[in-house]
């Protein structure tokens, strides 16, 4: 793992965006999240690693209450952003996920010309007053998910006709045409192909400038090249949540050293 | 390549199968395909066939329908039968009833069949069977309407007798009109030599397709028109109930409600609702709408409401697979971006299954506008002689009919020029069908998007 320049990689601690405290997620009977507690930090791209089924998803979905959406889960314990629980009952969901902007793992644009893809979360927010300050938004969002050239003479064409990768990177620019503070992305890269990832993973690494970002990966790799900070999921645990660096070189749990050796998982 | 070049180049000493010659499982399972394959095509060719011999027998039987036979007749009307006092008024002409009028058409036959001559043992009474019984209210009508016409001699064209008419459409023979009271061979005869001479001619008949229903003895003058309107009426009402009531049920069920016992429950009812046979609804509407409600019987009102009921299911139904069939993907990019439940909905999920629920509520107009059994309960069958309805609140309130009631009323009756036009009204509601699928396929492709 020499190419992955861990050393290199400075992780200077922002301050703490998300906390969680013993968290639990049930699926009905099935519990899901036993007992999670993660520090989040601000402008820090943070990923979620683990075997499959072990709850980093899950875990994912709490963080913007996705998981409301699922009648038969339950989730308990205390996510605060910013202070601020988000289970409390004032909150209004729809309030936080525009703070709390998702990406997902399929590409799925809405059937809609490029443009109103980018343009629908800033309509439905309010965040312009006119067409002129939508047109900025949506350039910046696209900009900003570096798809503005390869997009701008086609903003009126259908976002669905756009390859994979470009779907992709459309998803990236509606999360962050609402000018979110937080950006969840859950295996973002897993239908992807080897240069849109690229593509993608670059991308990640400017987002870290404005959002923190929490990105769940099967890929060691990617997590290795694109994170500052990574969580260790096995079986609904969190096992080891430590900088990128010391999870990859020197992991404290066995089992994670057993995971990222290619042992289990 | 040749045949042999695999086997040669197998290893010796362990068998090897070539792949060039088919093995016994291998032939078997083509035998299995080729044998499915044929029942297909066999199961595909019958239904075909009795698609073509349906289709077939309808337009045959019904076709005739649309054509009538009509005769050219110069009727001199004649001041002192009609306006004794020679008025010019109105209400006077209007005592003279459509009996009136019969020595008037006796007397232009007679003149007719002179100028033409031919020679018949008939008296002009005799002479009239030949005309339908409506001819005499043509000529009042016509007087009525524009009282200048009296002492003028003016070109009727009038409708002969169902007799008559099947005569020219083979459905009456000599032989069959032998024990008949109205027309005999002597009728055949003189109708003969006026087809000849044109004055009797079989032509397009407008008056089947925008007319109203006719009594019982002149067929000849009947029409679908008015049922048409009933129907109309009625498909309005329906639309304008079940699709908002039963897309919101839908939306609500597929979107919003919770899994719980209570929705299941509504759920299986829903489902129990579709199957349950029509004449039930009937009779539900005809104890709450009629007995209870007092709405008025055998108006297109009541069996809007009836048909809605009878609808809500299908479209229910298909509504809610189309939901479903919205990936859900895409509700949870809505959400993610902090789009609320309903603005999913409406903005993502009903656009996308816009095509499915139209196309369901089509369907399911299409069932209700050929559904005849609850009709008979809540009345709307029957003869409505009137005319059309005089306004918007008339056609939802007046009695009338409906196109498959009127259908099955004329079915009913004895004379066979009912049947024929039974056979014809079946053909309007087929083609009134056709066409709603036709637009139910039509908005398909508009709507339909991909994701």
């Amino acid at each position: 793992m020499d190419d992955l320049r861990l050393i290199e990689r400075a992780v200077d601690m922002n301050e703490t965006k998300i906390s969680a405290n013993g968290v639990q997620v049930y699926y009905g009977d099935n519990h899901a999240i036993k007992d999670v507690n993660v520090e989040i930090a601000d402008k820090t791209v943070t990923a979620f690693i683990g075997p499959s089924g072990c709850g980093k998803s899950t875990f994912l979905r709490c963080l913007n209450r996705m998981n409301d959406t699922i009648s038969v889960a339950r989730v308990e314990g205390d996510i605060r952003i910013d202070g601020e629980d988000i289970y409390d009952k004032r909150v209004d969901p729809v309030q936080l996920r525009a703070k709390v902007g998702m990406v997902f793992q399929k590409p799925n644009p809405f059937p809609k010309s490029i443009y109103d893809n980018v343009a629908y979360g800033p309509k439905i927010h309010g965040l312009a007053r006119n067409k002129a300050e939508l047109d900025e938004i949506v350039e910046r969002a696209l900009r900003r998910a570096a798809l503005w050239n390869e997009a701008k003479d086609r903003l009126q064409e259908p976002g669905t006709g756009l390859s994979g990768g470009q779907q992709q990177r459309l998803c990236i620019a509606r999360a962050v045409a609402t000018e979110p503070e937080v950006l969840l992305m859950d295996e973002p890269c897993s239908a992807l192909d080897p240069i849109a990832t690229a593509q993608v993973e670059e991308l990640i690494d400017e987002l870290r400038q404005s959002y923190s970002v929490v990105i769940v990966t099967h890929s060691m790799q990617q997590a290795a090249r694109v994170s500052q900070m990574t969580a260790f999921f096995h079986l609904g645990n969190l096992v080891e949540y430590d900088e990128t660096g010391t999870i990859f070189t020197n992991p404290s749990d066995p089992r994670t050293e057993s995971y990222i050796s290619g042992r289990i998982g | 390549m040749t045949d042999t070049t695999p086997l040669d180049a197998a290893p010796a000493g362990k068998p090897t199968k070539s792949i060039l010659v088919e093995d016994e499982r291998t032939r078997a399972r083509n035998r299995a395909e080729a044998r499915f394959r044929a029942y297909g095509i066999a199961a595909i060719a019958i239904a075909a066939t009795f698609l073509v011999i349906l289709l077939a027998t309808i337009v045959v039987r019904g076709v005739p329908a649309f054509t009538q036979t009509y005769m050219t007749l110069d009727v001199t009307l004649e001041a002192n039968a009609l306006d004794p006092n020679g008025t010019g008024d109105r209400d006077e002409i209007a005592k003279v009833t459509t009996f009136g009028y019969q020595p008037l058409i006796g007397q232009a036959l007679v003149s007719l069949l002179e100028e033409q001559r031919i020679e018949t043992p008939l008296p002009p009474p005799a002479l009239i069977l030949m005309l339908s019984q409506s001819a005499p209210a043509v000529l009042r009508d016509a007087v009525l309407d524009d009282p200048s016409l009296i002492g003028q001699t003016v070109t009727f064209e009038l409708l002969t007798s169902s007799r008559a008419d099947g005569y020219f459409k083979g459905r009456v023979t000599r032989e069959s009109l032998a024990r008949d009271r109205n027309l005999g061979p002597p009728h055949l005869d003189i109708l003969d030599q006026l087809a000849e001479s044109g004055h009797v001619e079989r032509r397009f008949n407008l008056d089947f397709i925008t007319g109203s229903d006719a009594s019982e003895s002149r067929p000849e003058s009947a029409g679908i028109g008015v049922s048409m309107i009933g129907s109309f009426f009625m498909m309005l009402v329906v639309l304008f109930l079940s699709l908002p009531i039963g897309v919101a049920a839908s939306i609500y069920l597929e979107e919003f409600a919770p899994q719980n016992r209570f929705t299941d429950f509504i759920e299986v009812n829903i489902s129990n609702l579709a199957a349950v046979p029509s004449i039930v609804f009937g009779i539900l509407g005809l104890a709450i709408f009629i007995q209870v409600m007092h709405l008025p019987q055998s108006a297109p009102l009541v069996g809007g409401l009836v048909l809605t009921l009878m609808t809500l299911p299908t479209i229910i139904i298909s509504t809610r697979a189309s939901l479903k069939s919205v990936p859900p993907s895409i509700r949870e990019a809505a959400l993610g971006v902090g789009a609320s439940k309903m603005q999913t909905v409406f903005h993502h999920v009903l656009p996308l299954a816009m095509p499915g629920i139209l196309t369901g509520t089509i369907i399911g107009l299409a069932q209700a506008l050929g559904e005849t059994a609850p009709l008979l309960l809540i009345g709307m069958v029957g003869f409505i002689a009137s005319n059309y309805p005089a306004g918007v609140a008339e056609g939802f309130l007046d009695p009338n009919s409906a196109m498959p009631a009127q259908i099955y009323e004329w079915a009913k009756r004895a004379d066979p020029a009912y049947y024929e036009r039974a056979w014809g009204g079946i053909i309007v509601l087929l083609v009134f069908l056709m066409s709603m699928n036709l637009l139910a396929i039509l908005l398909r492709r508009r709507f339909e998007r991909r994701w």
